[in-house]
């Protein structure tokens, strides 16, 4: 990871939590109805930005890269593969972040070795 | 090549649907259901429009001024010569061609601007208001009359049109072209549109000054203002004939139902040539067409057909101008199906105009549990040049894998196209008319691209 990376992962986790929430309020409403192509090509923008960093073991599902516009996916399709996306993406972070022995909290591994951008506990250490 | 109800702009392949243009398109060998309504013209806000309902007011007056002035003969010849206007192709006839007022007819019209003198002196404002005073004075013929007079702002508004959406024009001949200047009929030759079939010249309508019954109407005269201002309870209600009389005897009365309909002029609106049922209805629809049994008991098979005919038709619009419902008879089985015109108006559609040399899309319906290979088989068989290489079956359950694979095999060996849709893909496309986040043209288009995918590379 770069610094650059790390900003921009964090805009794209950012984003799709959101979308997560905003579909995911549709989708409990409306499961059925398809989303509309205003909302799906952003929604397939930050899938693809997204798929830049999950390459390999982190990707949710191989052979999926984004929705295809023609086949008119549901409301609750999308929140389905958005909370792939961000639990692959969380793994993704976990990986990449560590404490310091200077330092209280958790901060971002840049090229190999734990810096001063700072981030939160990974999910899964967390206490619930 | 024979098309289904075919149109002006279809038989010369120039893909535009109704919506999309400011002219009603039309048929080639039956009328368009709708009115010239003056009134219309008398109302917009446009000032041509308004100089063109001055300029068919003056015509007509002059027909009065002529008969008052020792010119009967003449003013009769010209009011007959003005009640008919095959040329727009208006009405309910289904062989295209009017016929003429009679002498007679034409007389009582002339009459009356020698008997009302309200009239003799300045003459009509509407002269819409003859159906109130003449017996037979129809609405067809109001029409007729508004588009002679201003016959010569149709042909260029025809050719300003056929220019834009590149239809064809050809050299004809029209006989009754009104001259203004000499206020008198004539012929002239010009380059129009002509009905292949006829070889008869066509003139396009505007479709904002289109009406399916006129603003003042003698039915509307009657229920809305005769029998609650003028008649006396009790009294027993004149008939047609003598209703007239009387409006004739009392021209105030009808000039004062005049002022109150040019008062209530907002309320006056073009009628659309086709209306979408709206989404509550159509989702009553559905609920029918999914409580229905399959097969034929308690006529299930004519209510679904009907049922999926009238919302087939408001999903699909504007984007497939809906044609007609027709049966016909395959191995003496009766199959009822829906044509729509292929506009090329989506994407796909440009798509299966090109591969499948599609002009009209047949949509065959089916109410049987479970669709079978003799089904395909039919539609495949009515699937000739007519039609091209592509068809839609709407059918109650999702067909089994060996139909589909069915439908891929006559993909495989004739390029031909048909697609199954069934309750679940009518629900989702009865879903998005109403939630309008997509279009219901995007369900067939779906299934089509599902179609495609499954096809051998």
């Amino acid at each position: 990871m770069k610094t650059e990376d790390v900003y921009k992962f964090e805009k794209i986790q950012g984003q799709l939590q959101g979308l997560y929430n905003e579909i995911g309020t549709l989708s409990k409403k409306t499961p059925n109805d398809p989303l509309n192509k205003f909302k799906l090509k952003f929604i397939n923008q930050i899938l693809i930005s997204a798929n830049e960093f999950l390459d390999g073991k982190y990707k949710p599902f191989q052979g999926f890269e984004k929705f295809e516009d023609d086949e008119l996916p549901t409301n609750s399709d999308v929140t389905i593969i958005l909370e792939q996306y961000l639990t692959c993406l969380e793994n993704f972070r976990t990986d990449n972040v560590s404490t310091k022995d200077s330092a209280y909290g958790w901060f971002w591994l840049v090229d190999g070795k734990a810096s001063n951008l700072k981030t939160t506990t990974p999910n899964k250490l967390k206490f619930t | 090549m024979s098309l289904v109800r075919p149109r002006l702009t279809d038989f010369h392949n120039v893909p535009v649907t109704q919506d999309a243009v400011e002219f009603a398109i039309p048929f080639l060998d039956e009328d368009i259901p709708l009115y010239v309504d003056p009134f219309l013209l008398w109302k917009s806000p446009s000032m041509q429009d308004n100089s063109l309902h001055l300029s068919i007011t003056n015509s007509f007056n002059h027909l009065g001024y002529l008969f008052n002035n020792g010119h009967q003969h003449d003013a009769l010849e010209t009011l007959i010569r003005a009640s008919e206007c095959d040329e727009v192709g208006l009405g309910v006839s289904k062989a295209k061609t009017g016929k003429r007022i009679g002498e007679k007819m034409g007389g009582s019209i002339l009459e009356i601007f020698k008997n009302i003198p309200q009239l003799t002196k300045s003459g009509f404002t509407h002269f819409e208001e003859i159906q109130l005073l003449v017996d037979g004075f129809s609405r067809d013929r109001v029409s007729d009359i508004a588009c002679n007079f201003i016959q010569s702002f149709l042909i260029d508004f025809t050719i300003e049109q056929c220019e834009k959406h590149g239809i064809p024009i050809e050299k004809t001949k029209l006989e009754n072209v009104y001259d203004i200047k000499a206020n008198k009929f004539k012929e002239e030759i010009t380059d129009l549109p002509v009905n292949p079939i006829t070889k008869k010249p066509l003139l396009l309508v505007p479709k904002r000054w289109l009406r399916s019954i006129p603003w003042i109407n003698s039915d509307d005269y009657f229920k809305s203002f005769y029998s609650t201002n003028i008649h006396i309870d009790g009294a027993e209600f004149p008939e047609r004939v003598k209703l007239l009389s009387f409006n004739r005897d009392n021209y105030d009365i009808v000039k004062t139902y005049t002022s109150i309909k040019e008062k209530q002029f907002e309320h006056c609106k073009q009628d659309p040539l086709f209306t979408q049922i709206p989404i509550t209805s159509a989702k009553g629809k559905l609920n029918t067409i999914t409580k229905l049994p399959t097969g034929k008991t308690d006529n299930a098979d004519r209510k679904y057909e009907d049922n999926v005919c009238q919302l087939m038709s408001s999903l699909m619009y504007p984007h497939l101008d809906f044609a007609q419902e027709q049966s016909r008879t395959d191995s003496g089985v009766l199959i009822r199906d829906l044509i729509f015109y292929n506009n090329k108006s989506v994407d796909f559609l440009k798509e299966i105009y090109t591969d499948f040399n599609c002009k009209q899309i047949v949509i065959e319906l089916k109410n049987v549990h479970e669709i079978t290979r003799e089904h395909i088989f039919q539609l495949n068989r009515y699937l000739n040049d007519q039609f091209g290489k592509f068809g839609i079956i709407i059918t109650r359950n999702p067909p089994l894998k060996k139909i589909l694979k069915n439908t891929i095999d006559l993909w495989s060996g004739q390029r031909r196209c048909i697609l199954i849709l069934d309750d679940s893909d009518l629900k989702m496309m009865t879903q998005v008319f109403e939630t309008k986040q997509r279009l219901p043209i995007e369900i067939i288009k779906k299934k089509y691209a599902e179609f495609t995918r499954a096809c051998p590379a």
